[in-house]
């Protein structure tokens, strides 16, 4: 267990190195770096252009600009935005609770809801109510967060003439204007995980609402409620546990999306608008961060498979 | 002579008796036809998205005949007009027909949708066949690569790649292909891997059949379900991914007609004008939901669950994997990494 732990995790590894390279490169291939950005209408000379790039580091090649990144960045330093002159860590820690507030609602009110809808959907299998709870699941997958935010902004505006405070407060200062002003986001974040967790819900409470132990379950004369909520329901947890946490990546990227719309200051906010400033330390970190983020909850999976399984452990599942 | 044959001596030697070998399998016009009367009987609500992706590319296609007004004229006398009978589905802020750029918008989408979805499709498909099927080395770097790639949350990673390159349908295409390809290489690389040891592979290699062949003939027919129904459910995906980035202002810029593009100039009117927001919003859930559906209705149809169960009984961790493969493309992007 340990070793394959240890090999999952120098996968990890890897992974982020090359993403860290990967990223590198792309944003120094292309024409166009931030000083000419930030430069463009002031009439600087190039004399100055080119000591600014020195002095950012941008005129090192590639590779000189990636090791320097890296050695800092094992020191816990990931630059200094090139904009605000701020450390990249403080920008950070200063936006992470926003986003953090409305990924783990979005994600419980999505899992909740899945959970019902799926279980009500498997225990009526062939209805009617399975029906429309299938077509509901497929079209809520369909509608894009952002729309559903949109769609329902507009309804409010129309019939209620109500619309969410622009200005965002912390929960702590002015609970109710924060409420009314998180509530879309997480209803528009939540309804997309909220469809395929029912849809997986409802299979795999399928499966093994056809298999021998439910068969000896209900000959034992259990009462159905307790044969679905107990027996069957528990065995679908792992896998439902862990399409969450891969729905973490998606809301993750969701937030982008629709805290600029929201104006919420989230990471998701802040990586939008590094990206179109160039910032380049700022767009850097942001994306490691999240892939970081994505690796490890890949790994904590997996990890979770093998402790379940124990064919995988040994290798000899996955081929 | 004639005897009167009895059931015991005819019978088993009709139901036995050897096939002719069959001819080559030709792709014509009535094969197609026969294939899509068996799915539309089985799965009738596959069929019917296959009817709305029919609207939608005739729509998308026939975009100048079938559109009122010219999508990106302006008619300043009918600013923000609600619905009615000159404008179906009123003007925008601009005064331009709303039905008008919804039907050239289900152009754009479908380009973008067809272009990205066919080159990563091929893309994809062919590394991971090649990574899959000679393994070892060349196996190992590719695939940290694509889970490098894969490991950046598509947004972001469409959002640095979109900015840098600055907004246009080109830069969009070149996008959403680098974002996707990696799925489409994971399914190829995993059915490959699979195929790879059926005994008719092994027979075909024993032969002597050279790899190229062995790949054409046996490996990626065997394959194309699963890629054509994750091809569906991409499509959906990249009209959304389109969408969402013409509506951050990175995609296909102004005066292009875009869904995403005219939901991001709507949000202003929301009050005097939803049917800005409305309209587009139908027209962008109803193309995603119809491929769903047909990828949905492809996935069922193609490969019954019999077959399904027998696979997850050999691969243990992959029933997990391969359920959420199938229920959300898009997230299970990590899995198979050995």
């Amino acid at each position: 267990m340990i070793g394959y732990a240890l090999r999952r995790l120098g996968f990890g590894a890897v992974v982020m190195f090359l993403v860290t390279v990967f990223v590198f490169m792309i944003m120094r291939l292309v024409p166009g770096d931030a000083v000419s950005l930030q430069l463009q209408d002031t009439g600087v000379s190039k004399a100055e252009a080119d000591a600014m790039r020195a002095e950012f580091g941008l005129d090192d090649p590639v590779w000189v600009q990636l090791w320097t990144w890296l050695g800092d960045a094992v020191q816990g330093d990931l630059g200094t935005s090139f904009y605000s002159g701020e450390s990249v860590v403080d920008l950070f820690l200063a936006r992470i609770p926003v986003t953090v507030q409305l990924g783990l609602m979005a994600m419980m009110l999505g899992a909740v809801l899945g959970l019902v809808v799926g279980v009500v959907a498997a225990a009526t299998r062939g209805s009617m109510v399975d029906g429309a709870m299938r077509l509901f699941a497929v079209a809520f997958l369909s509608v894009p967060n952002f729309v559903v935010a949109l769609l329902v902004l507009t309804g409010l505006a129309i019939w209620f003439a109500w619309s969410p405070p622009i200005v965002y407060t912390g929960p702590a200062e002015d609970f109710t204007s924060w409420a009314q002003q998180i509530a879309i986001p997480v209803i528009a974040l939540g309804t997309g995980g909220m469809a395929s967790v029912a849809r997986l819900t409802r299979s795999s409470m399928l499966e093994s609402l056809g298999s021998d132990y439910i068969r000896t379950v209900r000959a034992k004369g259990v009462r159905e409620r307790v044969v679905i909520a107990k027996h069957a329901l528990r065995n679908s947890t792992i896998a439902v546990l862990t399409l969450l946490g891969l729905e973490l990546a998606t809301v993750l990227g969701g937030t982008v999306i629709i805290e600029r719309m929201f104006s919420l200051p989230g990471t998701g906010q802040l990586i939008y608008q590094a990206v179109l400033d160039r910032d380049y330390p700022v767009v850097v970190a942001c994306t490691i961060f999240y892939a970081g983020l994505f690796v490890i909850t890949i790994i904590l999976i997996d990890l979770l498979y093998a402790l379940v399984d124990p064919r995988i452990r040994s290798g000899k599942a996955l081929s | 002579m004639t005897q009167k044959p009895t059931l015991t001596d005819e019978a088993p030697a009709v139901r036995s008796a050897p096939k002719p070998p069959r001819p080559p399998r030709r792709l014509g016009v009535r094969q197609v036809l026969t294939a899509l009367r068996t799915f539309v009987r089985s799965q009738p609500l596959g069929a019917a998205a296959l009817l709305l992706i029919c609207f939608f590319v005739f729509v998308a296609v026939f975009a100048p005949l079938v559109a009122p007004y010219d999508p990106v004229q302006q008619f300043r006398r009918d600013i923000l007009e609600p619905p009615s009978g000159t404008y179906l589905f009123g003007t925008d802020d601009l005064g331009r027909d709303v039905l008008s750029r919804t039907i050239y918008g289900a152009q754009t989408s479908l380009l973008i949708g067809v272009v990205t979805t066919g080159v990563s499709l091929v893309l994809g498909t062919a590394i991971g066949v090649v990574s899959g099927y000679f393994g070892r080395a060349l196996d190992v770097v590719v695939q940290r690569v694509m889970d490098s790639v894969q490991a950046i949350p598509g947004i972001v990673l469409l959002l640095f790649i979109a900015v840098i390159l600055g907004p246009s349908v080109r830069n969009t295409i070149i996008a959403l292909t680098v974002v996707i390809t990696p799925s489409f290489n994971r399914i190829a690389r995993a059915e490959t891997l699979r195929v790879r040891q059926e005994p008719y592979v092994e027979a075909a290699r024993a032969t002597g059949a050279h790899a190229p062949r062995i790949l054409a003939l046996h490996v990626l027919p065997n394959l194309l379900a699963s890629v054509l129904t994750l091809g569906s459910l991409i499509f959906a995906g990249v009209i959304i991914a389109e969408s969402a980035l013409s509506f951050l202002g990175i995609g296909a810029p102004p005066p292009t007609p875009s869904w995403g593009l005219m939901l991001s100039e709507g949000v202003r009117y929301v009050e005097r004008a939803p049917w800005l927001i409305i309209v587009p919003s139908i027209a962008l859930s109803i193309a995603v939901f119809s491929f769903n559906l047909l990828g949905d209705a492809l996935r069922d149809h193609l490969d019954p669950r019999l077959q399904r169960r027998a696979l997850d009984r050999v691969t243990g961790l992959w029933w997990g994997r391969r359920m959420l493969s199938r229920l959300a493309p898009s997230l299970s992007r990590a899995a198979d990494k050995n």
